[in-house]
């Protein structure tokens, strides 16, 4: 086991260097740059020569790719944002929590849904429940997420005035945020009014968000628990007298896990590498709102080291899934 | 199910008559979600080719009288579905707009497909070190958010419809080559290979004319659903506003940017354009999932209660392969 995760650490090594080629060359390509994007119509010919030098943006190709290596692995440092000013690595801390924060959310909504909805659809298998669940699911993921947003936003924001629309907390709201997790600042704050507050403001987003992985989880619960219920062992529970639910809990839910798990981490790696839209239209201060941003501004050391530490991440949590799959399968052999 | 009462199951059902598209088209028929689908995916077309004849207004004509006291008049008997912010009639543009959605999907798709397909026959086929340089690549692509590297794609292009489609087919070009890339590594090592290649026939031979017509059926199932990605992901760009620049463009997308003002007076220009979207990418899912049904050849000839498990065993399959594409070497026993 050792030997197959060493293994596949090193495997991400090329992927993760030709990750960083392909951002590096491929923002280089925006047209315009950042001194024009920074300076807008005051940009002279001077104050642009100026900017490219101080950023050593005239500089030849490779030696640019190669300062940034070094910089990026050698010294942890991903450079300093074009338009604020401040260091990539510490907006990535302010923000990247806000986008797992989310996507934690979205997968307890999708998963407390999903599974209930995809194991009774199988148990009352072809009965209108499992149409209707079906169709539920297709219907889904057919909806574009930002779609979903907005009539979210419109009847539970604009009609009925329950939830707020933006934002992760009251913006008159003055709190110290010492980890960035909002819900553990409150925690830690022990402020249950904040606490309340970051939750109401998670709660649409999340649905949003979870929609998808809702649907998708309740599909593959429902298929996977129909292929163990006619397994031999289930039959030989039921056989000796085991009562029904001790059978669905002991037998058919916990072989049925093993995909349910797979896809549940799958989608994670999915929900954390950025949820633009969702971002976008609940303007929440997430990864996937910053990058989009960046592309507009040309803010290059924001683009190469926020989609970077995004590739990271879901090269990563695909791993740890691999991972848990070889350990929770032991038919799976590694070689 | 007893074996006796499974193997008389068996051979009660009728033998596959015809090819195996034949055979998946009589089953495709008798599946009452893949018609739906078809129907609502032929009337959007049929919207789009005849959208002259069929939308009561132009798409693009500013009629500032229409909109009244207030924005913006809602459903009347002049105007089914309103009139938008600058009176311009919604019904004509959510007609118009399904061109615009049919269109960039195909090509869109078609693009990501036909790279994705040669990358992925030359991969599976050939193995070696042309695979893993090939699918290195893939991963590499993989590894960058789909909707960042179409946003980055566009950003690099500049906004407009064209770019959109570029895009989106970049976006689509690793999912293709994956899968053919898996469903050649199948066929090869099927008998049919084995005998061709035992009486001499040429490699490229065996490539197009007998691994790739077998690998054809998953990458059709592939398609369908990728259509209705494809037209989720360029309402998605059209609604960050990378769309076509000219305000006046009926993208469906596109005419969801602008709705977050109106919200409150106007929520019929947010649901309009917005149901149109779900019904069309339901409409291909539908097709889709109703094809995989009917092109699985071990489905052949069979139904009722074979179906069950079939697509039980399916969706795990799917699972299974999602794990297993991620590292070759998970390889089931």
């Amino acid at each position: 086991m050792l030997r197959f995760i060493v293994r596949r650490l090193l495997m991400l090594i090329p992927i993760l260097f030709g990750v960083s080629i392909l951002v590096f060359l491929w923002i280089r390509l925006l047209p315009g740059s950042p001194a024009e994007a920074l300076l807008g119509e005051r940009a002279t010919p001077q104050s642009i020569a100026q900017i490219r030098h101080q950023y050593g943006l005239d500089q030849p190709l490779y030696i640019q790719y190669w300062r940034y290596l070094v910089e990026t692995v050698g010294h942890l440092n991903l450079g300093t944002s074009i338009k604020t000013f401040r260091p990539v690595t510490e907006e990535l801390q302010q923000r990247f929590p806000a986008t797992v924060e989310l996507a934690i959310a979205a997968m307890i909504f999708a998963v407390s849904f999903g599974v209930p909805l995809g194991f009774l659809a199988a148990k009352k298998y072809g009965s209108a429940f499992d149409h209707g669940s079906l169709l539920a699911s297709l219907i889904g993921i057919s909806i574009p997420i930002f779609f979903l947003g907005l009539i979210l936003k419109y009847i539970f924001s604009v009609r009925l005035h329950w939830l707020p629309s933006i934002g992760r907390e009251d913006v008159l709201a003055i709190r110290s945020h010492p980890t960035n997790f909002y819900i553990v600042d409150a925690i830690i704050n022990g402020d249950p009014e904040a606490l309340w507050d970051t939750i109401k403001h998670l709660i649409l987003p999340a649905i949003a968000l979870g929609s998808i992985p809702l649907a998708i989880i309740a599909r593959i619960t429902r298929a996977s628990v129909l292929d163990v219920q006619n397994e031999d062992y289930v039959r030989t529970a039921r056989a000796k007298g085991l009562p029904p639910h001790e059978v669905d809990s002991r037998h058919v839910l916990r072989n049925a896990m093993l995909p349910i798990t797979t896809i549940v981490g799958l989608q994670t790696g999915l929900l954390l590498s950025g949820a633009v839209l969702t971002e976008t239209v609940f303007a929440w201060p997430g990864v996937g709102s910053w990058l989009k941003d960046a592309i507009f501004d040309r803010d290059y050391p924001v683009l190469q080291g926020g989609i970077l530490f995004l590739a990271i991440v879901f090269v990563f949590v695909n791993l740890i899934v691999d991972i848990s799959y070889a350990i929770l399968n032991p038919r799976i052999r590694l070689s | 199910m007893s074996v006796a009462q499974l193997e008389s199951h068996e051979i009660q059902l009728s033998a596959p008559s015809g090819g195996l598209w034949a055979d998946a088209w009589s089953r495709l028929r008798r599946n009452p979600g893949a018609i739906t689908g078809a129907f609502i995916v032929l009337s959007f077309v049929v919207l789009a080719v005849f959208a002259p004849l069929i939308a009561p207004y132009s798409p693009k004509k500013v009629n500032l009288d229409a909109l009244g006291a207030s924005c913006c008049p809602g459903p009347s008997s002049q105007h089914w579905l309103g009139v938008d912010q600058l009176g311009r009639d919604e019904l004509s543009r959510i007609v118009y707009g399904a061109r615009y959605s049919l269109v960039i999907g195909l090509v869109a798709v078609a693009a990501g497909l036909s790279i994705g397909l040669v990358l992925g026959a030359v991969s599976g086929y050939f193995g070696g070190y042309t695979d893993s340089v090939i699918m290195r690549c893939m991963d590499v692509m993989l590894a960058i958010p789909g909707l960042l590297l179409a946003i980055g794609v566009v950003a690099a292009l500049g906004p407009g419809l064209w770019q959109i489609m570029i895009a989106v087919g970049i976006t689509n070009v690793p999912v293709f080559a994956r899968l053919l890339r898996g469903s050649v590594l199948q066929q090869r090592e099927q008998d049919f290979v084995l005998a061709a290649r035992s009486v001499g026939v040429r490699k490229r031979t065996i490539l197009f004319g007998h691994i790739l017509p077998n690998s054809m059926s998953p990458l059709i199932v592939g398609a369908t659903l990728a259509m209705a990605t494809a037209i989720i992901d360029v309402a998605g760009l059209g609604f960050l506003g990378l769309g076509p620049q000219d305000p006046g463009t009926p993208e469906w997308g596109t005419m969801l940017t602008q709705v977050d003002l109106y919200l409150q007076s106007a929520p019929f220009l947010a649901i309009a354009p917005g149901i149109a979207i779900v019904l069309l990418v339901l409409g291909f899912n539908l097709i889709g999932d109703g094809l995989r049904e009917a092109l699985d050849p071990k489905l052949r000839g069979r139904t009722g209660k074979f179906k069950a498990a079939k697509t039980a065993e399916q969706a795990l399959d799917e699972v299974h392969t999602e794990a297993y594409s991620i590292d070759s070497e998970m390889v089931p026993r």
